[in-house]
């Protein structure tokens, strides 16, 4: 089969200013895609191009084998949509909103609403302008995922979610993409991303700066390093890790007749681990691969080891996150 | 797809509070109006009053032929209280159709479902004018229930025409802050232009009829075409019935072209 999303030379031009300048990506069937970016990169413009929401200025984009600007309403009922914001104000009840999105798009089986609301923790019955924001998120997804598209394209899935919805929501990823449905995501943070998505694209200013398997960005992530060890001075401690391929940012401090050492760690373990096994080590932390600093270094917004700006904090819901 | 015309029976029935609320406010105004006739414009006292005013207000108000019961209903139910009512309503309804959605972020949605924008531009521009219509019958109802007990002895046929000028003139409005709206996709320039309809063609009519260098305006004026012979008491003129829903229908088809054109929530 085809890829489910084909793309390529995307530009796209608001007024005078363009801002996608020239996407390639492709997404295979049955497979999850992420897109991340920091906002304004052009996620959500690529996305409502995918559903000709709004119109490319050049560039060719297949969407299951079809050109979205043509394809007409046939092709958008194969599809599910959660725009990146969404906006509902009506006084009527979530079910009958539903009700009207099931009947202008593909078939929904009976009782689907119920099982995806149940899931999603979910009520119904209420107007949905009276909705927190994480519940009318949930009711965006109902909308994506109850006539079981052969593609989901997410604008940022989990925005509003508490974490325990979010597993679920991850749950539901999968297993559409075990039905052999294609789901085309984004977000702004990669540890949304990571855990569902097959294969990630970095989107800044409008460009593609990489498309990676996650992991393959794995391997490329930083590791934060801190240990303390006796009976070596500071300075000998710093030359000996210096000399370790893929150890950078490295702060050495004396302490008692010791030393405490914090570095971040590129590429191998096993240079590491030998030149450590020469210390009288007393403390070790080789943390989990990074992934969000690295995509921060890909887009070019935090230089290494700085542990307190928005690594440090991503860093942290990364590590929530994985606590499946 | 189960069902006929999903997004027209939404944009039709999910306001019906709004439709019902319209409903009240015409009634209401026709119920305190048409009752005082026999005592405000049939009696002497009040063509007195009417000859002692300024001929130019006399004329800007409709209010000639004041003292007759057609001519009562024709100057303060369709061409002013009612007059406004509709023709606030239209707007409203008109510019959020399409631009008030749009800017509210859900037009994004519909349009990424099973749906052509032709088809949602016509279907929710049929709501209106369904709603539009079901005022008007309203309207007419109510002052034939009142043509006896407040002494109006209009011909009811000639109140048809007047309702069905009274609707088209209102539409004309909705449908012009329609098409802004899908054009430009902005809720305020949908409202701007809607009003512009009606409040310019109440204008040119009322300057228009001051003197014959200004007769020309009177052309511009949808309100002169709808009202300018007095539909309550002479019957309509069915030329310009046509061109009044002509128009409206030619700027809903307008509408899904414009729509049809441009980006969505850009």
């Amino acid at each position: 089969m085809k890829q489910a999303i084909l793309v390529e030379g995307l530009r796209k031009t608001f007024g005078r200013r363009e801002v996608l300048h020239g996407i390639d990506f492709s997404v295979e069937p049955g497979s999850v895609f992420g897109v991340i970016g920091p906002n304004g990169a052009g996620k959500t413009t690529t996305m409502r191009c995918l559903l000709d929401i709004i119109r490319p200025n050049g560039g060719h984009i297949q969407v299951l084998g079809e050109d979205p600007r043509h394809a007409g309403p046939e092709l958008r009922r194969r599809i599910g949509y959660l725009p990146g914001e969404l906006f509902l104000e009506q006084r009527i009840t979530g079910r009958r909103l539903l009700d009207h999105y099931a009947a202008i798009s593909g078939p929904v089986k009976p009782g689907r609403i119920d099982e995806l609301a149940e899931r999603l923790d979910l009520d119904l019955d209420r107007h949905t302008r009276k909705l927190s924001k994480g519940n009318k998120q949930k009711l965006g997804l109902v909308q994506a995922f109850m006539h079981s598209p052969e593609l989901l394209v997410l604008d940022e899935p989990t925005s509003g979610l508490d974490p325990l919805v979010q597993q679920e929501f991850l749950a539901m990823v999968r297993e559409a993409r075990d039905n052999g449905q294609t789901v085309f995501l984004s977000s702004h943070v990669l540890s949304e991303v990571q855990q569902a998505a097959d294969e990630v694209a970095i989107l800044r200013d409008g460009k593609i700066v990489t498309v990676a398997t996650v992991d393959a960005l794995r391997e490329t992530a930083l590791r934060h390093l801190r240990l303390a060890a006796t009976g070596i001075t500071a300075d000998d401690a710093g030359a000996l890790l210096g000399r370790v391929p893929g150890v950078g940012a490295l702060e050495v401090l004396k302490a008692g007749d010791g030393v405490e050492v914090s570095a971040v760690l590129e590429g191998d373990i096993q240079p590491l681990v030998q030149a450590l096994s020469t210390l009288q080590l007393t403390h070790l932390v080789l943390e989990e691969p990074d992934l969000e600093e690295s995509v921060l270094k890909l887009y070019g917004m935090t230089g290494n080891g700085k542990r307190n700006g928005n690594g440090q904090r991503a860093l942290e819901v990364t590590k929530g996150a994985g606590n499946e | 797809m189960n069902r006929k015309l999903p997004l027209f029976r939404r944009a039709f029935l999910d306001p019906w509070r709004s439709t019902l609320g319209w409903a009240a406010g015409l009634a209401a105004a026709i119920a305190l109006y048409l009752p005082l006739f026999p005592s405000i414009g049939g009696s002497s006292q009040m063509q007195g009053m009417i000859n002692a005013l300024p001929p130019e207000m006399t004329k800007a108000l409709n209010y000639d032929q004041i003292t007759t019961g057609t001519g009562y209903t024709q100057a303060t139910v369709f061409g002013l209280i009612g007059f406004l009512l509709m023709t606030i309503a239209t707007v409203s309804w008109g510019a959020a159709a399409v631009a008030g959605d749009e800017e509210s972020g859900q037009l994004e949605l519909t349009l990424a479902h099973g749906v052509t924008r032709i088809q949602v531009a016509l279907e929710r521009a049929l709501a209106m004018a369904l709603r539009v219509v079901l005022l008007a019958v309203l309207v007419h109802v109510l002052i034939l229930s009142l043509n006896e007990s407040a002494h109006l002895k209009i011909n009811p046929q000639n109140l048809f025409g007047a309702t069905v000028m009274f609707a088209g003139l209102a539409l004309l409005s909705g449908t012009g802050a329609l098409f802004a709206g899908a054009l430009t996709g902005r809720k305020a320039y949908g409202l701007a232009a809607g009003t512009a309809i009606g409040v310019l063609g109440y204008v040119f009519n009322a300057v228009g009829r001051q003197s014959s260098d200004l007769n020309w305006l009177l052309n511009l004026s949808p309100y002169h075409w709808a009202y300018g012979n007095s539909p309550v008491t002479n019957g309509a003129d069915w030329a310009a019935a046509g061109w009044l829903w002509g128009i409206s229908a030619g700027l809903v088809l307008l509408s899904a072209v414009a729509l049809q054109r441009r980006d969505v929530g850009a």
